[in-house]
């Protein structure tokens, strides 16, 4: 600007020192530079983690998503799907996916893959999450690393044994695969301890054969002598012994299920596929523990003349009620040559020796003659009803002790002959008809009718006013029949008795001492002064007698023999209506009323009247004798009193009619006359019914 | 003429004029610097910070969305894909700008700024500092698409019926946008004009 020549110095070229490189450099270049490491790092952290990237074949890939499919090992996710494509020519679709680095390494050949879709069984639903997240692939491999694949062909079903699962795998082999599904259970003594692979045909085609997996430690159980059974469903069985019912667990009914169990010690231990048989049933299975396929068996043959119905194949064979075979073979041959020929029905027994008590060594031979020996000794096959309800028969060998004598030919026909005998067959259909017959015979409706009608009865009794009122109505009646037996009159009536037969005995030895014949008028005055008397007290009789009858009328009417009955029923009855007041207050009133209807009973009896009309009634008796005893000399009297009046009248006719004396005569004889009319007719009386004297009748 | 030629210094805060040398504004007590001699280094370091922030914003998933049916991951650029293919033109716009066109050119504006004031260029001087403000303006709504993904992720945890949950590309977007706003305030917008003197003279 100013021109360095004029004036003063040369401007100093001064230049500030140059800054050093990390002093001109900004800090804030730590930014972009971090930023970048960060970057950097993550990128190759991203690269280092991408994990390899293996292919796996399916014949269906329902389900998988590039991008969203995991792939799970034990439910982890170790990878993911990243592309699906189809193979050259359509023939398989490859699904491309991404597995940890980690778990790569044990991708070797025995690596299985397949598709979890969501599984509705009746074990349960299985794989149900993936209804939400879509299907998955899981995969399973052992944990020992090999050589390490990256092409797998995947399974069209999950597969249920894990690799590294502890456990035995053995294979069983079933006649029939109906019962046995993939999935369905093993059980040991009820629980659950495997499980059961795909079934499968075997290579010849007679058998389903089935890998079964039993998990540790439930695998110990398993030994040579382990036997495997169905469990399926349900079974009802009519054995003989009896109805048998088996459920198994609800899943094992709808799907099937195998069951084993080891009975017998001293199995060996099994090695990894090991195979078993499939029994139908547990008695099957544990039946062949005893029954060594090898083990030979003796054949005898018996033969039946009757219907073998009810007798199967497989019918046992008992000897003193000890199963020791079967009943292998039911047929009918012929008997005899030409006319004598006969159809027997021939049973095959299959009798195992060892059973027979023998040694597992003894020979057929042996056990033959043994068992010949017990036919001469009366052994004889018979038929028996094993199940009376199911009709199955079994065949028994028992010993009889008078049979016929008989030998087992041991040589001749296709098996030695054991005879029989009598068969206890017992039919239980007969039996259980005529049951049912007396059953129906019973009056069942009649007695069931009968028991409503008197229900109803008692009922309408028990609700009935009247039988509410009764014990009032009677207490009021054994009141007033108390109070009538106690009045004065009625005791009075047998002393006024006794007093007419006192004087009636008074005037009969009166008159029996009298003597009448020797003086006429005095015997005639006497005469009608006994007659008189006797006329009056014969009126007085029927009074009395009327009276009698009147108290014997009111003492019928009172009934009591009748009021008793009545009270006995009543006091039955008693229990009917006892809530109400009567009742309650009934019997304390029935009591007294009773005792005091006793009490004057007892004193009737005892010391009163009955005695007093007792002696009444004898003296009226004698007294009626005494009057008999003079009656009868009446009409002796009367003749001869008719006797003197006809001479009498003779006499006063010869003194001239009309005259007073003789009217007076006459008039005193008439007097006497109808006197000893009156002595006729009171003596004919008596004469016809001497008790009127004492009854009044 | 420049207020450094006139021996002067200008506060950048409060705009009070001082001698040349002194320090401190006395209005504001800002510190006063004539020119900065490193603001393009510094331009440059948060500019190169903010784009490699930018790359995993754009690779890794912005939002994770986990609801009960499924669990899906969006990035940025999926997202606005998704939303044009469900029709949803405006959002997918806004979107694609705030997240897209906006970083972007603001990379591009602070590089041509940083690049023509390097070469003392002297051309479109008035264009040049109309880009810068529009930079600085517009900066802070690059911020959005944070926003939004902050506001979400709060608003929607419903456990396991819904859930979104932040990526790493949400971070990486803020931490790009707050490096490209650092740079732009690094930039010291008078060597614009600097520029043009040095041509001059």
């Amino acid at each position: 600007m100013s021109d360095p020549n004029t004036n003063g110095p040369a401007p100093l070229d001064i230049r500030p020192v140059k800054k050093k490189i990390w002093q001109r450099v900004s800090l804030v270049w730590l930014v972009p530079i971090f930023a970048l490491a960060i970057s950097l790092w993550a990128a190759w952290q991203n690269y280092r983690d991408r994990g390899t990237l293996i292919t796996i074949s399916f014949e269906n890939a329902a389900g998988i998503t590039a991008g969203e499919t995991s792939i799970r090992y034990r439910d982890v996710i170790i990878g993911e799907v990243e592309d699906v494509e189809f193979s050259d020519g359509l023939t398989d679709v490859l699904v491309h996916a991404r597995i940890d680095q980690t778990v790569a390494p044990f991708l070797d050949d025995d690596a299985q893959f397949w598709v979890v879709r969501p599984d509705v069984s009746v074990r349960g639903i299985s794989g149900l999450d993936t209804i939400l997240s879509g299907v998955y692939i899981e995969g399973n491999w052992d944990t020992e690393a090999d050589v390490a694949q990256t092409q797998f062909i995947g399974l069209e079903q999950p597969i249920r044994t894990r690799a590294n699962q502890r456990g035995t795998t053995v294979t069983l082999r079933a006649d029939d695969g109906g019962s046995i599904s993939a999935g369905a259970p093993v059980l040991h003594k009820g629980i659950e301890v495997g499980y059961l692979e795909q079934p499968q045909l075997s290579l010849n085609g007679s058998q389903v054969v089935v890998t079964a997996f039993i998990e540790s430690p439930y695998d110990r159980r398993i030994t040579s002598s382990t036997r495997f059974w169905d469990t399926s469903g349900f079974s009802v069985s009519f054995g003989t012994g009896g109805v048998s019912l088996n459920v198994s667990s609800l899943a094992s009914i709808i799907e099937g299920g195998v069951e084993f169990d080891t009975v017998v010690s001293g199995g060996q231990p099994i090695q990894d596929g090991a195979t078993f048989n499939i029994y139908d049933n547990e008695e099957a299975a544990r039946d062949s523990l005893f029954t060594d396929p090898n083990a030979e068996v003796l054949r005898v043959a018996v033969l039946f003349e009757q219907s073998v119905s009810g007798l199967a194949v497989g019918s046992e064979v008992r000897f003193q009620g000890i199963r020791i075979g079967e009943v292998s073979d039911l047929n009918a041959i012929v008997v005899g040559q030409g006319s004598n020929a006969d159809v027997r029905l021939q049973a095959v027994l299959s009798v195992e020796p060892s059973r027979l008590g023998m040694g597992s060594d003894a020979t057929v031979e042996e056990a033959f003659s043994l068992l010949s020996d017990f036919v001469t000794r009366g052994l004889r096959a018979r038929m028996v009803t094993g199940n009376i309800l199911a009709g199955t028969l079994f065949v028994e060998l028992v010993e009889v002790e008078d049979a016929l004598p008989a030998i087992m030919n041991l040589t001749s026909g296709d098996y030695p002959v054991i005879p029989t005998t009598d068969s206890e067959i017992s039919d239980v259909a007969a039996t259980a008809e005529g049951l049912l017959s007396r059953i129906n015979a019973l009056p069942v409706e009649e007695l069931m009718d009968g028991a409503i009608d008197l229900m109803d009865s008692i009922e309408r009794l028990a609700n009935d006013d009247s039988t509410r009122n009764a014990p009032a109505a009677l207490v009021s009646l054994l009141d007033e029949s108390r109070a009538l037996i106690a009045s004065e009159d009625l005791q009075a009536i047998p002393n006024d008795l006794r007093t007419v037969i006192n004087d009636i005995n008074g005037l009969v030895a009166e008159a029996s001492e009298t003597g009448i014949i020797t003086n006429l008028d005095a015997a005639i005055a006497t005469a009608a002064q006994a007659a008189t008397n006797i006329e009056q007290a014969t009126q007085n009789l029927p009074q009395i007698t009327a009276d009698i009858q009147a108290l014997t009328t009111r003492a019928n009417q009172l009934e009591l023999e009748a009021l008793v009955a009545s009270a006995t029923e009543t006091l039955n009855a008693i229990d009917a209506f006892i809530g109400t007041d009567d009742a309650i207050a009934f019997p304390a009133e029935a009591n007294a009323a009773l005792i005091s209807l006793r009490s004057f009973l007892d004193e009737v009896r005892e010391g009163g009247a009955i005695e007093n009309v007792n002696d009444a009634l004898a003296s009226a008796s004698q007294a009626a004798s005494a009057v008999e005893d003079a009656v009868s000399t009446l009409p002796a009297l009367s003749a001869r009193a008719n006797d003197l009046v006809t001479q009498i009248t003779t006499v006063v006719n010869s003194y001239g009619e009309r005259s007073r004396f003789s009217a007076e005569t006459l008039a005193t004889l008439r007097d006497i006359q109808e006197a000893s009319d009156a002595i006729s007719s009171l003596a004919r009386t008596i004469e016809r019914n001497p008790n009127s004297l004492l009854i009044g009748r | 003429m420049t207020a450094r030629n006139a021996g002067l210094v200008a506060c950048q805060q409060c705009g009070q004029v001082h001698p040349l040398h002194t320090r401190i504004c006395k209005r504001c007590e800002g510190r006063l610097v004539s020119r900065d001699t490193q603001s393009l280094q510094k331009v440059w370091a948060w500019l190169i910070a903010g784009m490699i922030a930018y790359i995993p914003a754009n690779i890794y998933p912005m939002l994770l969305t986990s609801t009960l049916v499924e669990r899906s991951e969006s990035t940025i650029i999926g997202g606005v894909v998704e939303l044009f293919d469900h029709g949803s033109y405006g959002i997918a716009f806004i979107v694609f700008a705030a997240s897209v066109m906006i970083p972007v050119g603001k990379f591009v504006a602070i590089m041509y700024l940083a690049i023509s004031v390097q070469r003392h260029s002297g051309e479109n001087q008035h264009e040049r500092h109309v880009a810068y403000e529009v930079v600085e303006f517009i900066g802070r709504w690059s911020m959005i698409d944070v926003f939004v993904v902050a506001i979400l992720s709060a608003l929607v945890q419903l456990d396991t019926i819904a859930t979104v949950n932040p990526g790493i590309a949400a971070v990486s977007f803020a931490l790009s946008v707050i490096f490209t706003m650092l740079s732009a305030q690094a930039f010291d917008s008078r060597l614009i004009w600097d520029a043009d003197r040095t041509n001059q003279q």
